[in-house]
């Protein structure tokens, strides 16, 4: 990369954001996916680029530093590969003028079928005859290095915006039709503190009378602070400890839970005790409800046989130094998440409408880029 | 029918009148209404007479009409009535727990109404209490009885089969200490004589499947004593049985159990158990000082935490321990070879009613495939037939007396009161499904969940 001040202080704001992720300063999805899309729209309004894979190519290398900084933060790099996605969609429309998809034509044709048959391939524009065509957009322009991006950056920063945008009113989208998926003296149970979740009961609350149960997850006890929130909203709130949990099943209507990443086959990682919850439902038939924003569809899957993919928190919170002489006996797990198989859930709550498991590779397909899977 | 809205103007005596008509009808909302308020204002007089009005006509149509509809009516009146009442007033009436039957009714009978919600899901528990402190001993209770009932209160004695054990022992002394009065024999009056001791002991805690089974056992033997025998040899006798009872269904019981339940663990095993369960720790320790290898997990949960007992214990001795919250156990159960679990009690269609969250733990082996054992001795036999856990259930007491927070919290930041819109609940048992479990080792065999209730027939026995 070229060595003027500009990158210097873009690489600068790339490795504070690391090193921030790295030592969890920063944790949660949505926050992490707003401190990259930050980070993404700082570097993006002041480096220099020449054509779109130069900038394609920075953006994925500072994906890659910060997926690399904190790879259980997946929403890290869903959030870079959105703004790629937002990019390249961008260039396309101000290169070509009109909308680059293949246009469905309406001849009839064999060959068409056999196509649809096969996995959808993005389009990739050819862009070696079409420098007449680029209309305003010079690239390569030998002496003006700088007309490509000048011309491109506004409706980048625009695009960009889009996402924070998004990302800014996830609850509000995923809270607007909560009152139609609750109907009165409910009884919903959910786990842990998602303030996904939380925003989706609070909209729901003012339309319909129900109660919630909130289980305690140990060791974070984030269930504590769930359903202190509630109940000053004015929801009857019940706190019950993890154990309960089968006990009181086959009372509950809806089991409502947040995630921390939806992966592509449908399944998601949560909270730990989502899977005790999800599984107890299923053996009742309970519906099971997941409430996420968009940015957390992952277009990976197989994440969850490696060992660390649960992440591993602080072994004290559940066998503590005041054990004194059992600390050094005993082995102590902690993990922090849980992996949901796709069977126990039956439905997504996401900011851009309701989708079933067996749907969420349709969403990743039009949110991502088929390249960028593997930043 | 709808909430008619003629004003029947009557002269003053039909308001005495009105209050006498609730009480006889089946409105019970109208009785809590002149509970909560005593009628003041015009417009609660006119609500009254136009509930007394449906009421007659409701009286008039066919007792076939549907309760529910037929409530609203009143109901709504009630409710809008009782909103005049501080909201606390409704939900304090509603939780009030230990079975104070006519506000619980009330509140049921409101269920459409929404100022009640606030406690709607409360109900299902609220017809245990929970447990209060034993109040001044009315009648006779020994000491030993007494100081057995706030152990029990304070659950320093905690376990099926260790509150059988000390209850067992504590009436051992007051069998001792018991004189015949004159003109009684024995078998007649001791009966009456532990009847307030026992009171005593079930207002300390609900009395356990196990405690149930022996002093019905005891009762038995007590009135078939035989008339003739001096006072002291009576005694001494029912002693000795009580003894031999302690010896016979519990004692060598699990060391029967721990053998055969042993035979189940190989080398290079991973056992995991929830909780602490005695017979349990017996399996483990006994298989341990044989000389098998193996690692067990021990799994816990709030509200009693029990386990770090079992694992002090356990790694005393020097078996490879991990320990583990119940929500992490989808992590480790892939790598779990057996399950070993204890109960309270055994019902008839092999249901377990155990420890809170151990349906959890067996619902999620099963789904891994792994075997489920359930340790239980054959006095835990219940004849009931349990369906669910709410029927017959235990709430620990509110706040934190097991310590069972981690100190990496503080405790004003958890919630361990009960708030406006806010209750706490934590039940103490739970029931696990037949399907959830693949044996049963009693002292008499290793038996599948559905055969249980053949078992006292297959011994020859008439009662457990």
């Amino acid at each position: 990369m070229a060595t003027d001040p500009s990158s210097v202080a873009n690489q600068r704001v790339v490795e504070t954001l690391a090193s921030r992720l790295r030592r969890r300063q920063v944790v949660g999805s949505r926050e992490t996916a707003l401190e990259t899309v930050l980070v993404l729209r700082q570097v993006i309004s002041k480096v220099r680029f020449s054509n779109i894979d130069q900038l394609v190519e920075i953006i994925r290398s500072i994906g890659r530093k910060l997926v690399e900084a904190q790879p259980k933060e997946h929403t890290v790099g869903n959030t870079v590969r959105k703004v790629l996605h937002h990019i390249r969609e961008e260039y396309h429309t101000a290169s070509q003028g009109t909308a680059v998809v293949s246009t469905s034509k309406d001849t009839l044709s064999i060959a068409k079928f056999v196509l649809q048959g096969q996995p959808r391939q993005q389009n990739v524009p050819q862009k070696t005859t079409l420098n007449e065509s680029h209309g305003m957009l010079k690239e390569n322009d030998a002496d003006d290095p700088d007309a490509f991006a000048r011309t491109l950056k506004p409706v980048l920063m625009e695009a960009i915006q889009d996402v924070l945008d998004e990302l800014e009113t996830v609850y509000d989208n995923i809270s607007k039709n909560a009152k139609d998926h609750i109907h009165s003296d409910e009884i919903i149970l959910t786990i842990g503190k998602s303030s996904t979740v939380e925003a989706f009961l609070k909209a729901a609350a003012p339309y319909r009378k129900y109660t919630v149960i909130v289980a305690d997850t140990a060791p974070s006890y984030s269930g504590h602070d769930m359903a202190q929130s509630l109940s000053s909203a004015g929801i009857s709130t019940v706190l019950v400890p993890d154990s309960s949990i089968y006990a009181l099943m086959s009372r509950i209507n809806k089991v409502m839970l947040g995630a921390h990443a939806i992966l592509a086959n449908g399944g998601m990682f949560a909270i730990t005790g989502s899977l005790l919850a999800a599984t107890a439902a299923r053996a009742h038939s309970t519906p099971v409800v997941v409430c996420a924003g968009q940015f957390k569809l992952t277009p990976q899957w197989n994440l969850y046989h490696e060992y660390g993919a649960l992440d591993f928190a602080d072994p004290s919170s559940v066998l503590g130094f005041e054990e004194g002489n059992l600390v050094d006996k005993v082995d102590v797990v902690n993990p922090f998440y849980d992996y949901v198989r796709p069977e126990l859930i039956d439905a997504f709550i996401t900011n851009d409408g309701d989708h079933p498991p067996s749907s969420v590779y349709r969403l990743i397909k039009e949110a991502y880029d088929d390249e960028d899977y593997e930043l | 029918m709808s909430a008619t809205t003629t004003i029947i103007m009557t002269a003053p005596p039909s308001k005495s009148t009105i209050k006498l008509v609730p009480a006889q009808s089946h409105g019970e909302a109208s009785s809590s209404q002149a509970q909560n308020q005593p009628p003041k204002s015009q417009k609660q007089m006119t609500k009254a007479e136009r509930r007394e009005q449906q009421e007659r006509q409701r009286a008039a149509k066919a007792a076939t009409k549907v309760a529910g509809p037929q409530l609203s009516g009143p109901n709504q009146n009630a409710a809008q009535a009782k909103k005049g009442a501080p909201p606390a007033a409704s939900t304090s009436a509603s939780v009030k727990k230990g079975g104070k039957g006519p506000d619980g009714k009330p509140t049921k009978e409101t269920k459409e109404t929404t100022s009640d919600d606030s406690a709607r899901g409360l109900r299902i528990f609220s017809h245990f209490g929970l447990p209060k402190p034993p109040g001044p001993s009315k009648g006779d209770i020994h000491p030993a009885i007494i100081r057995l009932g706030l152990q029990f209160s304070e659950f320093k004695i905690a376990g099926a089969n260790a509150r059988c054990i000390a209850t067992l022992t504590a009436f051992k002394t007051v069998i001792q200490d018991y004189v015949t009065p004159p003109n009684n024999t024995l078998s007649r009056h001791l009966l009456t004589h532990l009847s307030p001791q026992i009171t005593h002991l079930v207002s300390a805690r609900p009395m356990s499947v196990t405690m149930g089974n022996a002093i019905r056992e005891l009762k038995l033997e007590i009135s078939g004593s035989d008339i003739d025998l001096p006072e002291q040899d009576a005694k001494n006798l029912l002693c000795q049985k009580i003894d031999d009872y302690i010896s016979e269904r519990i004692i060598i019981a699990d060391q029967v159990i721990q053998e055969t339940a042993g035979t189940k663990i190989k080398d290079g095993d991973v056992i995991l158990t929830y909780a602490r369960s005695s017979v349990v720790e017996q399996v483990l320790v006994g298989a341990w000082d044989d000389g098998k290898q193996f690692s067990v997990l021990v799994v816990d949960s709030r509200p009693m935490l029990e386990g770090k007992k079992l694992l002090s214990v356990l790694s005393a001795m020097g078996i490879p321990c991990t320990y583990l919250l119940l929500p992490s156990i989808g992590s480790v159960i892939t790598e779990v070879s057996t399950v070993l679990v204890g109960a309270h009690s055994l019902h008839s269609n092999g249901a377990v009613f155990s420890r809170a969250g151990t349906a959890l733990v067996a619902m999620m082996a099963k789904q891994h495939s792994v075997p489920v054992v359930v340790c239980c001795e054959t006095y835990k036999f219940a004849e009931t037939i349990q369906l669910d856990s709410f029927t017959k259930n235990e709430l620990a007491p509110a706040g934190d007396i097991f310590s069972s927070f981690p100190l990496t919290r503080s405790k004003d930041t958890l919630t361990l009161n009960k708030q406006p819109n806010l209750e706490i609940l934590n039940p103490l048992y739970d029931l696990t499904p037949p399907s959830s479990i693949t044996a049963v080792v009693t002292e008499v065999g290793v038996i599948p969940p559905s055969s249980i209730s053949s078992i006292p027939l297959a011994l020859g026995r008439t009662t457990l």
